[in-house]
């Protein structure tokens, strides 16, 4: 195993299309393996961070849907933007003008809304109407310098009846009309993950983030530092049209081959576990881990390149850590485990 | 100067340059009579996201002038011929007043996205349906991207962000067709037989008429009414061809010194 890998002390998960796909009557659907993943990792002693960007409701509500699914989760280990964006605006003595969902509001119960100075937007889901959007529009173009928080910039994401825009179109939308832009709590922001990180007590270095989202899961964990690696659920199977991941997979093709030939040899071996152990299964049927683990080097210089190409801001990255994807969940946290 | 051919087109904004609202330009039905009988095509450009182009010809005639439905071109026209370019099915998130400007396009299975002015349409499920077909592909035009518009009660969100948030979401650019997209006047010479520098531009705009049109290649004139303000002619660069007063003006010049 790779030496960082033995390194890694925390985990930040994100949630969404990550360990269930939203919506839906029963509030959404587990993806398979995922609530035992999560019992694995803490079983293990690994330091767990849930590390979302839902803004559709507060932790608490939140918290009691995900346990109802399943789940191993409590509400101090979920790190979510509307107690970040409560703490800023309190600071900086802001008034805001919310437009986010109903579910939401209590988050924001103890701040003065009177006489707005700023807008805060989560994603607000039906609430995005016309003349909801047209409200906040009218107080920041009435205000000397618009001030716009963002709980999140997401594209879109996926819910269990299909995609679905997320509250960075709409962000979008507000910063076109007004001619500003909106300050971003939440992945990818850099603060944000660090919140993350020092609730675990970790620092980046040791720490992996697993997401589904190539920009704001991936490429904002990277630009903290840590290691990132993406999931194939959620909203995976829509960005790998969209070039880099589809780009990165083709070199991973590429070098597959000489990756199979490694695993063979006995540089491999040496550092095996048994051969019943998942992990060797895994590396067996699924020649992506194996190169997770043995081809982490070669494919940086290929990754920056292809991220680049998506997302600018990969490119400030001082050392590209591995991006993959991986299938099967069990798989991922066997590989961390071992 | 000099080098340019003589004139055989002239495009002519409508709102602010042959009417402001519901009346005429003063002199403007006498002047584009007189343009009439000299030996050049006339097509009357606008940009419109709620207008067809029956209910612009109806508010011409009323007002006196001599114009021809197939003589008008708009942003409307202009999503219109790329659709059929395309050959593509579009969801038409316009208002309903310009539906017949899309008179005759198939809309079943919806294989493109255009965005005019439609606070109606522009609501969260709307919104993700449009998304999804520009996520898989579909085309997204837009008739303009202005950012938000004056009402009675206040300002009021216009296309553009609606435009802008699906770019973002998507990834992609979208298609403008309106001023002042250099194909927008390219598409109002089609069937002239005239080429972009036969051609000039009449109108109260300096960046989105006169500035448009000069990007395409034709000369532009600005009018100094409609929307008009001192000093609107510094705006671009190149300035306009020429500035002056109103439109009869304008055909005056023209008849004088560009044929």
């Amino acid at each position: 195993m790779a030496a960082w890998a033995r390194a890694v002390r925390g985990v930040l998960l994100d949630i969404s299309g990550v360990l269930y796909d939203s919506g839906g009557d029963g509030g959404g659907a587990p993806i398979a393996g995922s609530a035992e993943a999560v019992r694995r990792i803490k079983a293990s002693g690994l330091k767990l961070q849930f590390c979302t960007n839902e803004t559709q409701a507060t932790r608490e509500k939140f918290v009691k849907k995900l346990q109802g699914l399943g789940f191993d989760i409590s509400v101090p280990e979920v790190t979510a933007p509307a107690p970040a964006a409560c703490r800023i605006l309190k600071e900086r003595g802001l008034r805001p003008h919310l437009l986010v969902h109903n579910d939401l509001v209590p988050e924001f119960a103890e701040l003065d809304k009177a006489n707005p100075n700023c807008v805060v937007i989560g994603d607000a889901a039906e609430n995005f109407t016309y003349a909801n959007l047209n409200e906040a529009f009218r107080v920041l173009i009435g205000m000397e310098k618009p001030v716009l928080i963002a709980l999140g910039r997401g594209r879109y994401y996926k819910e269990t009846d299909g995609l679905k825009l997320d509250v960075g179109a709409y962000m979008k939308a507000l910063e076109y009309a007004c001619d500003v832009e909106a300050e971003v709590v939440g992945k990818p922001a850099k603060p944000f993950f660090e919140s993350a990180l020092a609730a675990m007590g970790v620092p980046p270095q040791q720490a992996i983030m697993i997401g589904d989202d190539i920009v704001n899961d991936v490429g904002g964990a990277q630009q903290c530092g840590m290691r990132a690696v993406q999931v194939r659920t959620g909203k995976y199977s829509i960005q790998k049209k969209e070039g880099a991941v589809c780009f990165i997979l083709k070199k991973c093709r590429d070098s597959a081959t000489k990756a199979v030939e490694e695993m063979k040899s006995s540089s491999f071996q040496g550092g095996c576990p048994g051969s019943n152990s998942p992990l060797h299964l895994a590396l067996r049927s699924w020649i992506k881990v194996g190169q997770f683990l043995l081809g982490l080097q070669r494919q940086e210089a290929e990754l920056q390149h292809g991220a680049d190409r998506r997302c600018k801001s990969f490119s400030s990255q001082s050392s590209p850590p591995g991006l993959l994807a991986f299938q099967p969940w069990g798989l991922l946290s066997s590989a961390l485990l071992l | 100067m000099a080098a340019r051919p003589a004139l055989k087109a002239v495009l002519v904004d409508l709102n602010g340059t042959l009417h402001i609202e519901d009346s005429a330009v003063p002199g403007a039905q006498e002047a584009l009579k007189r343009l009439r009988s000299a030996p050049v095509t006339i097509r009357f450009v606008t940009n419109t996201t709620k207008e067809c182009k029956r209910e612009l010809l109806e508010r011409l005639t009323k007002l006196g002038f001599d114009i021809a439905e197939n003589e008008i071109f708009t942003s409307l026209t202009a999503a219109r011929n790329l659709l059929e370019q395309k050959q593509v099915r579009p969801l038409l998130l316009v208002d309903d007043k310009a539906l017949p400007d899309f008179t005759g396009i198939a809309t079943n299975d919806p294989n493109a996205v255009v965005i005019g002015l439609a606070p109606e349409h522009f609501h969260y499920e709307m919104m993700n349906k449009a998304f999804r077909l520009i996520l898989d592909g579909a085309p997204l035009i837009a008739i303009h991207k202005a950012r938000y518009f004056k009402k009675k009660d206040g300002l009021a969100l216009g296309p553009g962000p609606f435009v802008t948030g699906l770019e973002y979401a998507t990834d992609t650019k979208a298609t403008v067709v309106g001023k002042p997209e250099k194909t927008f006047f390219l598409e109002a010479l089609r069937g002239t037989d005239c080429t972009p520098e036969d051609a000039v531009m009449i109108g109260d705009d300096c960046r989105d008429d006169v500035g448009g049109a000069q990007k395409a290649g034709m000369r532009g004139i600005l009018v100094r009414t409609g929307k008009y303000r001192p000093a609107d002619e510094d705006k671009i660069n190149p300035a306009p061809y020429l500035t002056c007063e109103n439109f009869p003006e304008a055909v005056e010049h023209i008849l004088e010194r560009l044929l």
